[in-house]
Formats: C-alpha cells, sequence, structure tokens
C-alpha cells in the first residue's frame, strides 16, 4: 500500500514540484498518472522509489517512509521497487542479460555484486523474465545492437528481475514508436494482472490512460487535480485539467 | 635591408585588400602596435664603457633628446580613433608617411652623448597592472565583487613586493628599469672629449708600463663608438647611436608600410571595414607586441642560418652512406640500433603500464562526480587533482635527471620518471572520462538498489573502459617519443646510441638511429591510431 500524506517537493531552486499530495494506492492497482510535461508526475514517482526527497509531509510505501531511508536500509528499500525510464537507462555496452541482472544486483553482498557473481536463481530469473517481454533467443545481443523497443522491453525485464512490490514507470513510451506503446502498456498491464504488482505509469496520452488504466490521477502544477475511475474522467474533464496548465503557460 | 620591412608591411596590406579583407582593421592594428613600440621597443642602442653597460632606448625615453619623436605616438593614437571610413584611410596614410619620415629622420641622425635618467616605479607599475588585468579577467566569472578584490590585492601585492627593498634585492635590473635619455648639451660635450683627451698622457704612460699599445686622442664623438671612456660612462653618459637599427626601428618601419597602404586602400574603397576591427585589430597588435620581442630574445636570425649551411651538407655528407655493419672492427650499428630501440620500445611500455596502474584507482578519487557524497571524498578529490596539477607540470626529462641521479644511468631511471609523470596526464583523462559518463544508468543502478560500488562496477566501468584504453594507448604513442629523448639524459635507449655515436663523431652510424626513429614513430603512431579507432 502507498500512502501520502500533504507531500510536497520544492527543488534547491525555489521551484515547487509538488503541493500537499494526499493519496492512497491499494496493492494491485494499475494506475495511470496524466499531466502535462511539468506538472509533477515524475516527481511524484520519483519520491516514491526515493529519488527525490519529500521537502514536505511523508509518503509510506508498504509501510516504510520512504524520506526516511538511508544508506543500506535505502538500498534494501529499492530493491523492491522496480523503475522504468523514459531513456531505459541501461548499460548500452552491455549484453541484454547483464542489463537483467542488474535488477538483482540489491540482492547480493556487495563483493558479488562488484565480480558479478550471480546465483542460479538470478540468472533463472532473468531469463525467465526476458522470454516474458519476448527477448528470448536475444539474451546475449548487446543492448546498443537492439532496437528502441527491444532496449524499453530489456529495462521492464530488470525491473521485473527484482520481484518487486511495485513498479514505477516514467513515460515509457515517450522514446519511442507511437506503435510500440500498447507493446509497453500491454506487457505492464498482463505483469500487473499475473503477479498483483501495483503499477504506476506516467503517461501523456490521455487515450491511452483511459484504455489502460482503471484509476487516473491527474496533475496540475504540482496539485493533484483528479483522483478517481478511469470511467469518470469525461473530456469535458481532461480538458479543464490540460486547459489549467495552459493558462499557467 | 631595412626597407624590406615597409615593403613588407604594405605587402601584406595590398593582398588582404584584394582578397576584401578589412584594411581597417590593419589601421588598428598598426596603431596599436605603434603605440606598444613607442612605449616598449628599442629604437637605438646607447653604448657605456662595458659592453653589459650598453641600453637601449624606447622612443618615449629618448622623448627629451629628440621631442619629435612624440609624432609617432600622435601618428599611432589618430589611427585608433574611429574616423568617418574615407577620413580614417587618409588618417591612416599620412600617419604611415609621417612614422616613416620619423624613422628616417632619427636613423640618419648622428651619435651623440645624453645622460641616463631612470624613472622609478615603471616597471614595477606595469607588472603590477599587468597582474591585476590578469586577475580581473580571469576572475571575472565569480562576480564583480570577488574579482576588483582579488584584482585590487593581487595587483597591489605585485606593486608592494617589486617596489620594496626586497623585490629589488631579489630583481636588482627593475629598479629604474625604464630610462629616459636627456641629452649632454654641445659644450658640455666638447669639454667632456677635451677633458678625456687631456688625460690621456696619462693613461698612455700607464698603458706604456704594463704593455698596453697607446690611445689616441678623439677628434669627434664618432670616435668613441668602440665604447666610452669608463669614467664618462660611470656619470650615466651613453654614447646613443641612432643608426643602429634595433628591432624596435624595424617594427615600426613594417608597421608604418602596413598603415600608409591600408589607409590608401581604405581611403579609396571605404567598403574595406568589418564589425569588430578594433578588437581584431587590437588581437593582431598583441600578438605582434609579444611574437617581435621574442623573435629578437631567440636570436632568430637568417643570417646565421645562411652561414651555417655548409656545416650541414658537410653533417649529411659525413652521414651518408650509412655504416650498416664493419665486421673488420667489429663494430654492428644496425644490430645496435635495433635493440636500443627495442629498449625503448620497451620503456615506454613498462612506463605506461606502470602510470595505468597507479592512474586507474586514483581517476576515481579525481572525478567530481564520485566524490560529491562527504567531506573526506571532497577533500580526497582536491587532493588528487592537486598532486595530478604538481605532477603535469614537472616534465618526465627533468624526473629522469632526478632519477638517474638516485638509480643511476640506465633504463630503470626512465621508467620511472615516465611512469611518475604520466599518472597525471593519464589520471586527468580518465577522470574525465568519467566525469562525462551518461547519467542515465547511474540512476538506473541507484534505482534498483545497487551499493555505491556495484554502481561505479555496472554503470560506470563499462562506460569508460573503452575510453581508458584509448587513452593509455594514446599515451603510450605520447611516451615512446618522450623515451627517445630520455637516452640523452642516460636513461637508456636509442637516444643513448645517437649522443654516443655523435659525441665520438660518428655520423654515418648516428644517422641509421635516426631513420630508425622516424620509421617506428609512424609505425607505432599508425598502429595505435588504427586500434583506438577499433576501440571507441
Amino acid at each position: 500500500m502507498i500512502e501520502a500524506k500533504g507531500l510536497g517537493v520544492t527543488f534547491p531552486g525555489g521551484t515547487e514540484a509538488l503541493k500537499d499530495i494526499n493519496v492512497r494506492i491499494d496493492d494491485g492497482e494499475f494506475i495511470a498518472v496524466i499531466g502535462l510535461s511539468g506538472a509533477g508526475k515524475s516527481t511524484f514517482l520519483r519520491t516514491l522509489n526515493g529519488l527525490v526527497r519529500p521537502t514536505a509531509g511523508s509518503v509510506h510505501v508498504g509501510g516504510v517512509e520512504v524520506g526516511r531511508l538511508h544508506g543500506r536500509a535505502l538500498q534494501r528499500f529499492r530493491r523492491t521497487v522496480g523503475f522504468i525510464f523514459q531513456q531505459f537507462n541501461l548499460v548500452t555496452r552491455l549484453t541484454a542479460i547483464e542489463n537483467v541482472l542488474h535488477g538483482r544486483l540489491g540482492y547480493l553482498p556487495t563483493w558479488r555484486g562488484i565480480l558479478g557473481l550471480y546465483g542460479e536463481h538470478d540468472y533463472a530469473l532473468a531469463q525467465r523474465y526476458l522470454s516474458e517481454v519476448g527477448l528470448a533467443g536475444k539474451e546475449h545481443e548487446r543492448v546498443d545492437n537492439l532496437s528502441g523497443g527491444q532496449q524499453q522491453r530489456v529495462a521492464i525485464a530488470r525491473a521485473m528481475a527484482q520481484e518487486p512490490q511495485l513498479v514505477l514507470a516514467d513515460e515509457p513510451m515517450a522514446s519511442l514508436d507511437p506503435r510500440l506503446s500498447d507493446v509497453i502498456l500491454g506487457l505492464l498491464r498482463d505483469y500487473n494482472e499475473a503477479h498483483g504488482v501495483t503499477v504506476l505509469v506516467n503517461i501523456h496520452v490521455l487515450e491511452l490512460a483511459r484504455r489502460y488504466a482503471r484509476r487516473v490521477l491527474a496533475f496540475n502544477q504540482g496539485r493533484l487535480v483528479f483522483d478517481g475511475p478511469a470511467e469518470t474522467l469525461t473530456n469535458e474533464r481532461a480538458e479543464q485539467i490540460y486547459a489549467g496548465s495552459l493558462e499557467a503557460l | 635591408m631595412s626597407w624590406l620591412f615597409p615593403a613588407l608591411g604594405v605587402l601584406v596590406a595590398v593582398l588582404t585588400s584584394v582578397s576584401r579583407g578589412s584594411a581597417r582593421r590593419y589601421l588598428y592594428a598598426a596603431g596599436a602596435g605603434l603605440l606598444v613600440a613607442f612605449f616598449a621597443f628599442p629604437f637605438a642602442s646607447a653604448l657605456g664603457y662595458l659592453s653589459r653597460e650598453a641600453v637601449h632606448p624606447t622612443p618615449a625615453g629618448l622623448l627629451p633628446s629628440a621631442p619629435w619623436l612624440v609624432l609617432l605616438a600622435l601618428a599611432a593614437l589618430a589611427a585608433l580613433v574611429p574616423w568617418p571610413l574615407r577620413v580614417h584611410g587618409w588618417v591612416g596614410g599620412a600617419g604611415g608617411l609621417v612614422v616613416l619620415a620619423l624613422v628616417l629622420a632619427w636613423t640618419t641622425r648622428p651619435v651623440f652623448l645624453a645622460r641616463v635618467v631612470p624613472l622609478p616605479g615603471v616597471m614595477e607599475t606595469a607588472l603590477g597592472l599587468t597582474v591585476a588585468l590578469l586577475a580581473f579577467v580571469l576572475l571575472r566569472a565569480r562576480g564583480l565583487p570577488v574579482a576588483l578584490v582579488a584584482t585590487v590585492l593581487l595587483g597591489g601585492a605585485t606593486f608592494g613586493l617589486l617596489a620594496s627593498p626586497a623585490g629589488h634585492t631579489y630583481f636588482p635590473r627593475i629598479e629604474g628599469y625604464y630610462k629616459t635619455f636627456v641629452p649632454v648639451s654641445a659644450e658640455e660635450t666638447r669639454a667632456l672629449i677635451a677633458r678625456y683627451n687631456a688625460g690621456l698622457d696619462k693613461a698612455n704612460a700607464l698603458r706604456a708600463e704594463i704593455g698596453l699599445k697607446k690611445l689616441e686622442p678623439i677628434r669627434s664623438l664618432v670616435d668613441l663608438e668602440g665604447g666610452l671612456p669608463k669614467d664618462l660612462a660611470r656619470e650615466g653618459v651613453r654614447l646613443v647611436r641612432p643608426a643602429s637599427l634595433r628591432y624596435g626601428t624595424l617594427a615600426a618601419l613594417f608597421l608604418a608600410g602596413l598603415m600608409l597602404a591600408s589607409g590608401f586602400f581604405l581611403a579609396r574603397n571605404p567598403g574595406l571595414a568589418e564589425e569588430n576591427d578594433l578588437a581584431g585589430g587590437l588581437v593582431a597588435a598583441g600578438v605582434f607586441s609579444v611574437l617581435v620581442p621574442s623573435f629578437y630574445a631567440t636570436e632568430f636570425s637568417l643570417a646565421k642560418l645562411v652561414e651555417g649551411w655548409p656545416f650541414f651538407v658537410n653533417f649529411l655528407d659525413r652521414a651518408w652512406p650509412p655504416n650498416l655493419a664493419d665486421p673488420a672492427h667489429n663494430v654492428f650499428p644496425l644490430q645496435e640500433v635495433a635493440s636500443q630501440m627495442a629498449l625503448t620500445v620497451e620503456i615506454a611500455l613498462v612506463g605506461t603500464f606502470l602510470a595505468m596502474l597507479f592512474a586507474v584507482p586514483t581517476s576515481f578519487l579525481a572525478a567530481r562526480n564520485l566524490t560529491r557524497g562527504s567531506g573526506l571524498t571532497r577533500a580526497l578529490f582536491t587532493l588528487m587533482r592537486a598532486f595530478y596539477n604538481v605532477d603535469r607540470g614537472v616534465d618526465t626529462l627533468i624526473l629522469a635527471l632526478v632519477f638517474v641521479a638516485a638509480v643511476g644511468l640506465g633504463p630503470f631511471a626512465g621508467v620511472l620518471a615516465m611512469a611518475i609523470h604520466s599518472i597525471a596526464d593519464l589520471g586527468k583523462l580518465y577522470s574525465e572520462a568519467i566525469e562525462n559518463v551518461e547519467k542515465g544508468p547511474i540512476e538506473a543502478l541507484e534505482a534498483v538498489g545497487a551499493s555505491g560500488t556495484g554502481v561505479v562496477r555496472w554503470a560506470i566501468l563499462p562506460q569508460v573502459l573503452p575510453l581508458f584504453v584509448a587513452y593509455t594507448l594514446y599515451r603510450f604513442e605520447i611516451n615512446f617519443r618522450v623515451s627517445i629523448v630520455l637516452g640523452f639524459v642516460g636513461a637508456g635507449g636509442i637516444g643513448f646510441f645517437i649522443q654516443n655515436a655523435m659525441a665520438s663523431g660518428m655520423y654515418d652510424q648516428m644517422i641509421i638511429g635516426i631513420l630508425a626513429i622516424v620509421l617506428v614513430v609512424n609505425l607505432i603512431d599508425f598502429g595505435s591510431s588504427w586500434l583506438r579507432s577499433k576501440l571507441v
């Protein structure tokens, strides 16, 4: 379960990225987070795995207050949260399976991590999730030889290999051909349904959010302006959400 | 020969105007250059008793003796005023003519006696201002208050130190470095000559006792061109010889030609001007003002090159054909060159390898993005960077001299010197590679809960490793060329062979070494750049 109370983030430059966010998300939900760029979607996701620290309020994930974690405890928490980036953030000189195995680093003692001494179980998981995203046979292909869509699927497999309690995807289709959106979102929804893991996806295409998510969160200038079932997000309502930000621009 | 210099100036102006370059830029350049020459370049030599007492007056310093030289400065200043284009052309052309006439009038003037009057504090002030200006330019990015404080403090400290008694002890020539030359009146000159001639009998009597030849009485100052009598020189009098051309005179002639011709072209075609002419002209004048004294200081001389040519031909003559082997005398130079060359490559290999061994771990401490974490790592960062900067400043050759003294002649000294100097160079390149890695994978590995070392191992190392290899190869290329020279200070290898062959006049053996170097340098450069292109 995720619970944010009065969550706020102000960056050192003085920009208020998030203001007084209160939200509760149950385990196993599939949630789309919408809003224009700069509305605070990314910052919200990043507070959930501690890449950004709250400057006000708190956020609990699985009963742990993320903002208070440091060092070893933060690493132990992060290994339970998969994060999928817009730019994939793969180590492109390494092979697909090596990148997926990175998802297991949080479970290895440091010295084994440095030497890359993964266990049988780790290899089995990496292999399984690579197959799950449809890349069986590409294990030993260097990532910079893969297409953009394949690279993002490697990144998804890396998140799955963490065996996470929560998957966060920050605009996972934004750098890809629009036709690949269904592939990526389909993978994430199947994973959500098969494993019961909570998934939060940042999307700026409204239609996709409606099609895949049961629940939608909408951000505008750092505030949570909509929280409800996807069906209640009427065109009228959506226009209001976006209109406000357009005026602010 | 001196007419060549204005002709060269005219030629530069003509070529530029023909290609539609800016003539006005040259007016600014020549104006600024002439101004520098007026205050800082020598326009004559002034003899004393000993050759080291000779001084070289600037036009500004000569003003008491030749007030009309001020026209030089005025012509230069006039060219720096942003007149309307056509007027600017005429002003520049006229100014060029004036300068030519001034130089002609000055250099045809007969020798005269002048008393040296040093201006105190000129050099101290000039150096203080230079430091202040540098401080301001370099620190302006850190904000105006910081820059101003640093300017005043550093400039003031420089001036204060130089002008203090301590400064005058350490740099004795700085005190009264800038000299003016006040002419000795005609009557006084005659009186001085008379006094000198009167004292001759006594002097010649003394000289006869110790077997020196008799000194002739002098009729005019021209007789003194070999040097002034001792007592006159001690009084601060110098014999100024306007006809002896110094580099300042030649520079002024060149600039006058440039100004004259550019002015003429600009007056005829005002289109020969561009937007940033003043800035461009000042930069050109700055480069000119630094280059000209440098040529003088390095004793650049085409004449000496021509004189030396036969020696060069003789050298080649004795070097060819190469003596590849001489079994009769049991010398095998080609064999020797081959094994010394192998040793040279080996020195470079071991030196570079040792340097890499130390540079890889230290470069991670010298990368800003990895050391932001805590106070300790930031301190290590500063320490590493300081070590690199000091180490980079001490050249391999200097280190080799030190190590030859410590561990004796031979390749080991060379290897040590090379390894230590290359650590800094490689470390700096490595750490910059680390600082420029893609941030994405680092963020991703942090997000999966990997430890700090895990992030370095899996997000950073795979990205920088090919660059590390490329930089190491590149350093090996450099180190090979360095190891050639190392032999000359006794640190082994082909340089040692060449030095020996040269010292014993075996030019026909030395030439083999030289040819081998040309061959191997090219082979290694080619091979290493081919390898590097495969890596990145």
